[in-house]
Order: structure tokens, then C-alpha cells, then sequence
């Protein structure tokens, strides 16, 4: 922080509560006058000799000069509410104004023995308050000198104030000399007691002010940094690509950091050499330098020990490899600090200033803690592309051969390679069907493993429903019949259509049907209905008299490659992955599925689709 | 038409090139086949093609385009038509062209795309369809 302008902040504070207190001061004069006419008002019921005209005269003037202040005040703020000086001003004339009425008022209340003179300790705090320190003590002595010089001339004859007021109380005419001297000493102390205590409360709040002023400035900063991080973070997370990701880094920390440049080493795999992946203000000629040789760089050696690094003046250490290049590139300070993931180093990060002794303590755990996210959200992408990759790479491995087949199958069937008969012709369809399915299938498993955050919707068209289901089912006719199970198809005819997407559909459909029948024994029986259930919904409905799931055993049948045990102990067959895109499949049709099972009785599974608007 | 046209298909999938070679030798074609792009490359060399069958990936995800821009940075081969072969859907390869764009350039080299499994209807028909120049 440029302390400078921390100075004009803090001054301009001061200001403004100099302004503000001016102005109280305003108001609680009009209560001062108030209560003076009213003590009047009543010391005249309770019979006491008040020169009441008089007093009346300058309560009246009192109001004059409030006004008017009150005025001055108000123009003021709205003319230069920022300069100290005319509040000053204003203060000392309102100070003084009420000295004048104050003194008036004294000598109309007995004078030097007026109780009235103890009121001047208020117009100390005030100056206290309002002004510097040095005039609460100007005003105390004032006050001093004058009810000295009150008590003076009134000693000598050359005054004769209103003295009958009290006339039978402490203060009355005819006190001797010395005692007259003591009730002067004693006002006089209490006045400079009264300067003395005001101007050191005063002193030390303003110093708590500054503080707090400070850490308010602090927290600001602190707070305008950590939403750059946070911003920096979201962007990280946006990102799909290594590089990408590295640069926004680098760029963004070099911004957040106040500093000329950034850079993202990355460690080999040998762990040997460190490599330039990214930076944010280096210039050519620093980078040409090429890798680095950790076995020749004692700080990059310590530093993927763990260490962290802050150098504030780079001339006087002999750390470098390239001590030449560091020099003529103008930095003077950095920090550098492992970028890890645990205890997993995956390189470097550093920043760099061209001042000296740049960076704080703080500054470095700052840095430290950019340094961790970034190493996280590497970590977490670098993981990502592992994953989708792989999973690329192996649906194309599976898929491959199963394009060549398909494609062959094509070749023979359409009579490319001679000519077919009937049956045959049929049967090559049937292989083409199947081939298809399980293509599609590795697809969607592929689609499972990437595209299960892919947030985009399914662009769903309306779909006759019965048509579709009765076409899907033909083989699942003849697989049923070789098991044994017999497989009730009953599509209610002329239903509305529904929102849907045929391979969505075959996804979710096939895979219950195809399961129905897998955990169904010989002489069991699968029942499939299609049914409106009520004006807004279709009701599939998949029921066997098979296996079933054990209780215990149902929530988790959405899990990938779950299988219920009674399930792998019928069949070895199934991957444990059909429900789960079956589900996937539901969910982007945006319809619902339920699974009502009893171990030994069998399954139910029912799907409502929402019709088409 | 007075000559055949000369297609060279170049795919690693040996069989596919067979299936390929059956169903375009229905035509009056002249079919000859690579294996892999350096091998294709040295076919083009030997003689121009008229048409180009050219698979995606092959030893490297990329191969098939990095054959494709090479051909087509060349005066001499940059108007053979390429016709691609890819087990993507056509929409894949769309919406993840920002992925292959920053390595290869602005544009795709090739003319079509064709996904695999290959139908030897719509391969004869858009073979047909690259030699008429559309």
C-alpha cells in the first residue's frame, strides 16, 4: 500500500469526523439554551433574585449565534466538506461565542463565586474534542485567566457583579483574600486537570482509529486478492487444456501478485531437468537458456525437496545456474515454491519483482496458497484428459474391429461378394443388428465415462412409442424362446406420442428387457405393457417372475459394474453396467424409473414418460 | 468416362481395405491400397489418384490428418479429393474440432467425411459423388 495515500485516506477520516462533530456541536447548543431558559423559569418560581431580562438577553444571543453557525455548518459541508481549516475556524468561533455568553451569564450569577464557573470545563472538553490538544490548554488557561481577573476586579470594587443569588449559600461576598485564592487554585486545577485527561483520551483514540483505519485498508486488500484468486480458480477450472491452463496460471498470478513475471517450471519424468512450460513476462533471452539441470541448481534442488524460496536481493546470493540471464532480465527479488499435490512435485513456481525485498511474509503464503491451488487444478485436469483418453482409446480399440465386421457384414449381405438367398440375407441382418447393438453399447459406455457431466440435454422429438418398443423387441422374441422364458408382449395401440430419442430409448429398453430375461429362469415368464398411466404420463412396464434382487442389495443397483449376488451366481454374462446406462438413458429423457424386487420372486421395473405436449 | 478412375484407399484396417476394395470393384475403379500414411504418401507419389480414402486414425490418433494437411500443402496434390474415414460420428468430429484445430490449421483438409461402419451404398455413392467434383 502506497503510504502516501494511505496518509490523504486517514486524514480525510479525520476530517470528516471534525466536520460532523462541528455540527453536533450545533445541536447541542439549542438543548443549552433550552436548558437555560427553563433553570431560569424555575430559579424565578423557586424565588431566587435573577436579573431575569438580562439572562433572557443572552439565551437570545446565544440562539442568534446558533443560527448562524448553524448555517455556516451546513454551507460548509456542502463546499469544501473535505478541507479542515473553516471547521477549525468554525469550532474556535463557536468555542469563543460560548466563552462570551458563558462569561455574561457568570458575572450575571455572582461572578467570581458564580457555581457557573465550573461550566468552563465543558467548553475545555470541547476544544479537547474538537480542536488539537494544544488549545484544550489554550482554553483552560483562558478560562483561568479570566476568573482570575473577575475575581481580581471584584476584589477591588472595580466590578460589582449580580451576587445575590446565592446569598446564603458556600459562595457568598466577603470570602477573605486566601480563601479566595484557594477556590481560584482549585477551579484553576480542575480546568487544567479537565485539558490534561480530555486531550489524552482523545490522543489515544485517534491512535486506535489509525490502527483500526489500517486493518480495514488490510482486510480490503486482502479481500480484493482473494477474489482475484477465487476468480483465477474458476477460470482454471474452465479450462480443457494443459497449456491453457498453465498460461491462465501464470498470467493471472503475476497479475494478482503485483510482480513483472511468472513462470511454471515442470519437472521430467527422470526428475533431472526442469522445463519452461509456462510464463507470464520473461523475455526470450531468458527462456533460450533451455532447461535447467536440477543437479546444477542448488535452489531448484531444495526447492522440489519441499523448500520454499524468497530471495529479497538476488546481487547478493549465488544460487543461480544462469546468474547472468536472472541479472539482465532487471529482477531483484522473487519466490519460488514447489508446485505439489501432496507430496507429489510436479515442478516449480516462481515470481518475479524488480524491486528488492518485494515481498512479506505475507506475500509468501499468499503465493504459497495460489501455488496449491494451481497444483490441484493441474493435477485434477491432467487426470481428466488421463481419463478421457483412455477411455477413447479403448472404445476405438473395441469399436474397430467391430466396424470392420459390420462393414463386411454389409459387403455380404447387400450382395457385393455374390448373391445371397432369403434366409441368409436375414440371418446377415440379424448379425448386423446384433454387431450394431454392441457397438452402440461400447459407445455409451464410452458416453458413461466421459459425458457423464456433460450437462447439455438430449434433443428429444416426439416419438411413437409402441412401434419402436415392438421393433426392439423381435430379437429379444427368439432369445427368450431358445431360454425357455416366455415373453408377454401386450403395446396398447394408438397411444400419444412422447418426448423421447430413439437411441436413448433402445438404450433404456433393451437393456431391461435383455436383463428381465437374463435373470429369468426357463419356464418363468417376462411380461412387458405399455399403458397410458394418467393424461400426462405413459406407463412401461417390465415385469418377470424371475430371481429378483435381495433387499439389501437394491440401493446400489445403479452403481456401475454392480451385480447382485444371486445375479453373478446365476449367470456369468453382464458387465454391470446396463442399469446404469439405463438409468443415464432415463434421466435424459427426463422420465422416471423404479425397481420393486423380492429375492426368489422376481423383478418389476416401471418407466413413465412424460407425453408429448 | 474413358479410364477408370484411379481410388487409393489408405487405412491400417487390412480388412476394411478388402471390404472397401470388393465393393468399389463393382465400378469401373482402379483400386489401389497403404497401410499407413508414409505408405500412402509414396503411393500418391508414384501417381496421382484421382480420389483419396483416407483413415483418421492409425498408428497415431492424427495420422490420417496429418497425411491429409501434408497432401495438402503441396501444389502438385492439393486438389485430389479426400474422402475421410471415421469410426466418430460426423457430429463428433464437429464439435470436437476445437480440440484438432490449434495442431492442424483453420480448416479441415479432406472433402467428407464418412463414418464407419462403412454401407456400401452410400460409400459408392459418395465416391461418385467426390469424382463428379461436388
Amino acid at each position: 500500500m502506497n503510504s502516501a495515500k494511505e496518509l490523504v485516506t486517514q486524514q480525510l477520516f479525520f476530517r470528516r469526523e471534525l466536520s460532523e462533530r462541528v455540527g453536533w456541536l450545533v445541536g447541542v447548543r439549542w438543548v443549552a439554551v433550552a436548558a437555560a431558559l427553563i433553570s431560569a423559569w424555575v430559579l424565578r418560581l423557586w424565588r431566587f433574585d435573577l436579573p431575569i431580562a438580562p439572562v433572557v438577553g443572552v439565551v437570545v444571543a446565544m440562539t442568534g449565534y446558533n443560527l448562524m453557525f448553524a448555517i455556516v455548518v451546513r454551507r460548509l459541508r456542502r463546499i469544501t466538506p473535505d478541507h479542515q481549516v473553516p471547521f477549525q475556524i468554525c469550532a474556535h468561533a463557536q468555542i469563543l461565542c460560548d466563552l462570551a455568553a458563558l462569561a455574561a451569564l457568570i458575572y450575571l450569577t455572582g461572578g467570581f463565586y458564580s457555581p457557573l464557573t465550573l461550566f468552563v470545563l465543558f467548553h475545555i472538553i470541547l476544544a479537547g474534542i474538537l480542536l488539537d490538544p494544544i488549545y484544550a490548554y489554550l482554553y483552560a488557561c483562558m478560562g483561568i485567566l479570566g476568573i482570575g481577573l473577575l475575581g481580581y476586579l471584584q476584589a477591588v470594587g472595580a466590578l460589582a457583579p449580580h451576587t445575590r443569588l446565592f446569598e446564603h449559600a458556600i459562595y457568598h461576598v466577603g470570602h477573605s483574600p486566601r480563601e479566595n485564592g484557594v477556590l481560584f487554585i482549585i477551579l484553576a486545577t480542575a480546568y487544567l486537570i479537565t485539558a490534561y485527561l480530555v486531550t489524552t483520551v482523545k490522543l489515544s483514540l485517534r491512535a486506535k482509529g489509525r490502527t483500526l483505519l489500517r486493518f480495514g485498508k488490510e482486510l480490503d486488500a486482502a479481500n480484493t486478492k482473494l477474489t482475484a484468486l477465487y476468480d483465477m480458480v474458476k477460470q482454471m477450472a474452465f479450462c480443457a487444456d494443459y497449456q491453457e491452463l498453465m498460461d491462465s496460471a501464470t498470467q493471472n498470478t503475476a497479475r494478482i501478485m503485483g510482480v513483472k513475471a511468472c513462470s511454471i517450471k515442470l519437472l521430467d519424468e527422470q526428475r533431472q531437468t526442469l522445463r519452461f512450460a509456462s510464463n507470464y513476462g520473461l523475455s526470450q533471452n531468458y527462456l533460450a537458456k533451455g532447461d535447467i539441470d536440477i543437479s546444477k541448481s542448488p535452489i531448484n534442488q531444495r526447492i522440489i525437496q519441499g523448500a520454499f524460496y524468497t530471495i529479497g536481493n538476488i546481487e547478493e546470493k549465488d544460487y543461480f545456474q544462469y546468474p547472468e540471464n536472472v541479472r539482465q532480465e532487471g529482477f531483484s527479488s522473487m519466490i519460488c515454491l514447489p508446485l505439489k499435490v501432496e507430496k507429489r512435485v510436479l515442478g516449480v513456481f516462481c515470481v518475479y519483482s524488480q524491486a528488492r525485498f518485494n515481498f512479506t511474509d505475507a506475500d509468501v503464503d499468499f503465493f504459497a496458497l495460489i501455488a496449491e491451488l494451481t497444483a490441484l487444478a493441474m493435477q485434477n485436469l491432467k487426470s481428466e484428459l488421463n481419463k478421457s483418453w483412455f477411455l477413447q482409446k479403448a472404445a476405438h480399440q473395441l469399436r474397430s474391429p467391430l466396424n470392420a465386421v459390420d462393414s463386411m457384414l454389409k459387403v455380404l449381405r447387400k450382395a457385393y461378394a455374390g448373391p445371397l438367398n432369403d434366409r441368409q440375407a436375414e440371418m446377415l441382418a440379424q448379425c448386423e443388428r446384433r454387431i450394431e447393438s454392441l457397438s452402440l453399447t461400447i459407445q455409451d459406455l464410452l458416453k458413461l465415462g466421459i459425458k457423464r457431466a456433460d450437462t447439455a440435454p438430449a434433443e428429444l422429438r416426439q416419438i411413437s412409442l409402441a412401434p419402436l418398443l415392438a421393433q426392439l423387441s423381435a430379437v429379444y422374441q427368439t432369445q427368450a424362446k431358445e431360454k425357455g422364458v416366455h415373453l408377454a408382449i401386450s403395446l396398447e395401440s394408438g397411444l400419444p406420442a412422447i418426448m423421447g430419442e430413439e437411441k436413448l430409448l433402445d438404450d433404456l429398453y433393451t437393456n431391461l428387457l435383455s436383463n428381465a430375461i437374463k435373470y429369468t429362469p426357463a419356464g418363468h415368464q417376462v411380461q412387458v405393457t405399455l399403458a397410458k398411466e394418467d393424461p400426462k404420463r405413459l406407463c412401461l412396464q417390465i415385469a418377470d417372475t424371475g430371481i429378483g434382487i435381495p433387499q439389501d442389495q437394491l440401493p446400489r443397483l445403479f452403481t456401475e459394474f454392480f451385480r447382485a449376488e444371486n445375479a453373478k451366481a446365476h449367470t456369468d454374462q453382464g458387465t454391470g453396467l446396463g442399469l446404469a446406462i439405463a438409468k443415464e438413458a432415463m434421466d435424459r429423457l427426463r422420465g422416471t424409473l423404479h425397481i420393486e424386487s423380492r429375492e426368489g420372486e422376481g423383478t418389476r421395473v416401471t418407466c413413465y414418460f412424460p407425453i408429448a405436449a | 468416362m474413358d479410364k477408370a478412375n484411379d481410388i487409393l484407399i489408405i487405412d491400417d484396417d487390412r480388412d476394411l481395405v478388402h471390404s472397401m476394395r470388393i465393393i468399389l470393384e463393382t465400378k469401373p475403379y482402379t483400386i489401389r491400397t497403404a497401410h499407413n500414411g508414409k505408405e500412402g504418401y509414396h503411393r500418391v507419389e508414384e501417381k496421382i489418384p484421382d480420389l483419396i480414402i483416407l483413415d483418421v486414425m492409425m498408428a497415431t490418433d492424427t495420422e490420417g490428418f496429418d497425411l491429409a494437411y501434408r497432401l495438402r500443402n503441396q501444389e502438385r496434390y492439393r486438389d485430389i479429393p479426400i474422402l475421410m474415414l471415421t469410426s466418430f460420428t460426423q457430429k463428433m468430429v464437429e464439435t470436437g474440432a476445437d480440440k484438432f484445430q490449434h495442431i492442424m490449421g483453420e480448416e479441415w483438409p479432406v472433402n467428407k467425411f464418412l463414418e464407419k461402419p462403412i454401407d456400401p451404398d452410400v460409400l459408392l455413392k459418395t465416391v461418385e459423388e467426390l469424382l463428379r467434383g461436388e
